[in-house]
């Protein structure tokens, strides 16, 4: 079976969830279509038409006392009010559910509960050894 | 707070209507705008930004606040507070991570193996019992001072 042809330097790098692609081997950073052209000049209208916004309440002769931040109210509200309305079980939710919730309650009262057996076993036995501490 | 509901994050959105609007809402295009996969975890409409963290955002940009990189408006990631600049950073590295990785482990893995062998096969100078002076300290050791000491020679000539 042939090699193929030789891995690219993005591919060699192999960005995954801890760090990302430097953007001298992102090939998007080359891209000069029109389409991106145009995709990129709608982002700076969006960011433009915010700018303003936020400038014109900023720069206001009798200024808000606080200027507040849509982008911010929707994250905590999406993060803290949102989670209950939107939370639907389904079986992967179930599980990982149980898994944190019921898992380590379980892993540690069994885990107690062998050790007290064993060493109640031990005392009746005479063979457990009392452990000094100062502390 | 004081916005009205269809300004607040909603429930996923189903048809391409709700996903424009959702966008609009977000500040962002529509080609931009991906929610999260409809799991039933509680996300929502929110969208999903790339996993970079702040640190990559330009620093010498103008932003509207400049500590978090963060302009007025702009839609703030799912874990923004975890990708803020004291904490988690995504920045590409100069080696590859899956390098750095297998160059630790490989490092970690070599002193732990040689510290377990060393405990099973321990390996010193060899040493002999303490030798005492003085008859092995005989008066200190609450001989007689009146009687004779038995004589206690270490070596062998």
């Amino acid at each position: 079976m042939a090699a193929g042809p030789p891995p690219t330097a993005a591919q060699a790098y192999r960005p995954n969830r801890y760090v990302s692609l430097p953007a001298e081997l992102d090939p998007d950073t080359y891209d000069t279509s029109p389409e991106k052209r145009r995709a990129e000049a709608e982002r700076l209208a969006i960011r433009a038409r915010l700018k303003r916004q936020y400038q014109l309440q900023l720069n206001n002769p009798k200024p808000p006392p606080v200027i507040e931040d849509p982008a911010l109210l929707r994250w905590t509200y999406a993060r803290t009010h949102n989670i209950y309305p939107t939370f639907r079980p389904t079986p992967k939710t179930s599980f990982l559910g149980a898994v944190y919730a019921l898992g380590p309650l379980i892993f540690w009262a069994a885990l107690f509960k062998i050790d007290r057996d064993r060493r109640e076993k031990h005392i009746q036995e005479g063979k457990y050894v009392r452990p000094f501490s100062v502390f | 707070s004081e916005m009205s509901k269809d300004l607040l994050p909603g429930p996923y959105p189903r048809t391409p209507e709700e996903r424009a609007a959702a966008a609009k809402k977000y500040n962002m295009r529509v080609e931009d705008y991906e929610p999260y996969p409809d799991d039933g975890f509680g996300y929502g409409d929110y969208p999903k930004l790339p996993n970079k963290s702040l640190h990559e955002r330009d620093p010498w940009y103008q932003w509207d606040q400049p500590d978090l990189r963060h302009n007025w408006g702009q839609p703030m990631h799912w874990d923004f507070d975890m990708y803020v600049r004291n904490r988690v950073d995504t920045s590409p590295t100069p080696v590859p991570w899956h390098t750095m990785r297998n160059h630790f482990l490989a490092f970690l893995g070599t002193m732990l193996i040689m510290f377990v062998l060393g405990e099973f096969y321990p390996s010193y100078r060899p040493v002999g019992p303490k030798q005492y002076p003085f008859n092995d300290l005989y008066l200190e050791r609450g001989g007689d001072p009146n009687k004779e000491p038995p004589v206690v020679t270490h070596y062998e000539i």
